[in-house]
């Protein structure tokens, strides 16, 4: 498949086939992306699936998936390319032993047979049918300095290699970046990159979530568990459950086969959405204080009386 | 600077002359008039958004909303102004107008653009290039635009900063530069090289055997420096912090422009970030911003209100195990003492230090009485003083000690 001949509508259509649910605003920037080449950076809260939509893509557009992920000190050896020492070495030794000549052994020991590709090289260089999906995953986590060595992959796609020459891309991966904003990143950075940020599911769009995910719930039982979400984001809790915990929690509570929520199954299963000891004593002291009453959300939330 | 709807629609008539048919003029035009209203673009991103216009249907309002807010704004806090400007922008000249007109440049290309004599993308660059030229003429005028709202709850007053004395602001700017290198040049992130160490480096080892005629003999090692702690600042402007407060925007603006990794807030009866509106060299600037944006400068006082919203909206992502809470404030407090109590511990919580920085310390008779103060005592890790240059340069030595 092309990506450049799709249209939004189909770039959602393909995304749904894979069980990821986007909206529109989502999709068309996953479409611009695509089209226009440009790497797209998503930012939003932790477990709202920014890692998962390049995923996804990569398996739908029949693509290699090279992952970076990000962390602290992370340089240019492990992420662009490294020259392989032990391997210079033993060369340089078996010529010595030969009486090798000087020069050739010079020009023999920096060429592509001794280099380490690292992700960002191999994204670069990769001959695949249709170019790869490059993922840098939660980039606020690598240093500043790191991002500066980004710059030039991202709007170039061509990384220099003082001994070699500029390596400059055959084919343009598709680029995602993904930040939970723990720091800002650079302007430089931002420029160069389509930008979304992704929000929490509304009701609506986190039903659909959980029934593509688990065709096999109850309507009920998934419209009482939007609800809840919904309502549980609003409160003042340390860490506000994404949409990965909603799903956590459904397939939870379809492993125990409940029909539908109460207050004893809810205080259960609590630990698949909260996952701080001070979270889980507030909501069930919200609980016993009657603050926070499954009864009277499920009887009032606007969602489940339409 | 609020963002009101009438800001806006000024930020539209200021703009309306460059306006003219075609996606780009139109384009610039909103580049600019997104400039006016503080959100950073870069031409590049214009000239992008402007070629990928055709890539959407421009009659879907949706799709070309989403297509030039991800073109255009590259952070969350920024979409509410983008959405403003959006409506009010394209709607201005009656909306089916507009994307007829930027459909006969992208539609038919060869027609609308044949007269004057250059293919499409030579038509950009030279519209690029003009808007540069034009670039830094009314732009940076953003003065007139700091326009107050009123507001019934919170007192809304514009410091005059430019009162302050010349001498006694340069004493504080010395002290902070001084406090602040000390800290900036001390750690690095990098690895770097040492005996010992968890990682063998290959290309230092080589370089260590020439000595040995290539030989390995010794073998070098990378280590992890010692890690940088960041630092979040919240500073109490409430009135009765006045008499410091001046002192404190310069203490925040040094140190900020000295490290990387401070963050930035000012609270009274509710909290704003400005990180971004001091991340500027020039003090003047800095300080005209910030005197005409803050809300409730002067105003009463709600710390456990301000820190619950840090705790809700910013500390998630800005306070790690690795960051120095600094809070400045009298703690002269009027708001829920419980909740200032429970704000407190979710700092502590995730924080590795809090410091909290008392102007009223210094008065020999002063205790931590009122009731704000005792609440948060219990989870502070040092409670000092910050009342002159002094104070500044024992607190650069804590900051120093905490990160060394």
């Amino acid at each position: 498949m092309d990506p450049k001949q799709l249209t939004i509508d189909q770039v959602q259509e393909i995304l749904l086939k894979e069980k990821y649910v986007c909206d529109r605003s989502l999709a068309t920037v996953v479409y611009l992306s695509l089209v226009m080449g440009k790497p797209l950076l998503l930012e939003g809260e932790a477990g709202v699936g920014k890692t998962e939509i390049a995923k996804v893509l990569s398996k739908v557009l029949g693509a290699r998936l090279i992952r970076l992920q990000c962390y602290e000190g992370l340089d240019a050896s492990t992420s662009l390319y490294e020259w392989n020492y032990p391997k210079q070495m033993l060369h340089i030794k078996l010529e010595e032993i030969e009486r090798g000549d000087k020069k050739k052994v010079e020009t023999e020991i920096f060429t592509q047979d001794y280099l380490v590709k690292r992700p960002l090289l191999e994204a670069i260089q990769s001959e695949d049918a249709t170019p790869p999906v490059l993922l840098i995953d939660e980039i606020d986590r690598a240093d500043m300095e790191f991002e500066a060595f980004l710059l030039e992959v991202l709007s170039d796609f061509q990384i220099t290699i003082p001994e070699l020459g500029t390596v400059a891309a055959k084919q343009r991966p598709y680029v995602f970046l993904t930040s939970n904003r723990t720091r800002e990143i650079h302007d430089a950075l931002k420029r160069r990159c389509l930008y979304h940020w992704i929000e929490y599911p509304t009701f609506d769009k986190e039903y659909e979530i959980i029934t593509t995910k688990f065709p096999e719930v109850e309507t009920k039982m998934a419209q009482q568990i939007c609800a809840f979400m919904q309502k549980v984001r609003e409160m003042n809790f340390y860490k506000r459950p994404g949409v990965a915990e909603t799903l956590d929690w459904a397939s939870a509570l379809i492993a125990l086969n409940r029909k539908q929520l109460d207050d004893k199954s809810v205080i259960e299963t609590m630990g698949c959405v909260f996952k701080y000891r001070e979270d889980l004593s507030h909501l069930r002291e919200q609980v016993e204080n009657r603050q926070f009453s499954l009864d009277a959300l499920l009887r009032t939330s606007p969602e489940l009386v339409s | 600077m609020d963002i009101t709807p009438e800001t806006v629609a000024e930020a539209v008539n200021k703009v309306a002359s460059v306006r003219g048919k075609g996606t780009l003029p139109n384009m610039m035009a909103f580049g600019r008039a997104l400039k006016h209203l503080g959100v950073k673009v870069s031409l590049s991103q214009l000239l992008d958004a402007s070629r990928s216009a055709d890539l959407v249907d421009i009659a879907a309002r949706g799709d070309f909303r989403t297509l030039l807010r991800a073109n255009l704004i590259s952070q969350k806090e920024d979409f509410p102004v983008f959405d403003m400007l959006f409506d009010c922008f394209w709607r201005e000249q009656s909306y089916e107008r507009v994307p007829m007109e930027t459909m006969d440049i992208q539609g038919t290309p060869t027609e609308s653009n044949a007269p004057e004599g250059g293919d499409e993308e030579g038509g950009v660059e030279e519209a690029a290039s003009e808007a540069i030229a034009n670039e830094n003429l009314p732009l940076e005028n953003l003065d007139e635009f700091a326009v107050p709202t009123y507001s019934a709850q919170e007192l809304m007053n514009r410091k005059d900063f430019s009162e302050m004395g010349t001498e006694e602001s340069r004493a504080i700017a010395r002290a902070i530069l001084l406090i602040a290198t000390k800290i900036a040049t001390q750690i690095s992130r990098r690895k770097k090289i040492g005996r010992k160490g968890p990682v063998i480096d290959p290309r230092a080892t080589m370089r260590r055997s020439m000595k040995y005629g290539g030989e390995v003999i010794e073998m070098a090692h990378r280590k992890r420096r010692i890690k940088k702690t960041k630092v979040v600042l919240l500073c109490d402007v409430s009135g009765s912090m006045d008499c410091y407060s001046r002192f404190l925007i310069l203490f925040m603006y040094g140190l900020q422009n000295e490290l990387w990794g401070v963050e930035t807030f000012v609270f009274s009866t509710s909290l704003s970030r400005i990180t971004h509106l001091i991340r500027t060299k020039n003090i003047v600037d800095a300080l005209d911003k910030i005197s005409g944006t803050i809300l409730g400068w002067s105003g009463g006082t709600n710390i456990g209100r301000s820190l619950h919203t840090f705790n809700r909206n910013f500390a998630p992502s800005m306070v790690t195990h690795r960051t120095v809470v600094v809070i400045i404030s009298d703690g002269w407090d009027r708001g829920d003492v419980s909740l200032l109590e429970k704000e407190m511990q979710d700092i502590k919580r995730r924080a590795k230090k809090i410091i909290w920085l008392n102007p009223l310390l210094a008065s020999e008779n002063y205790e931590p009485l009122c009731k704000g103060m005792q609440a948060a005592l219990p989870y502070l890790d040092m409670f000092l003083s910050v009342h002159n240059v002094n104070s500044l340069v024992a607190l650069g030595r804590t900051l120093e000690k905490m990160v060394a």
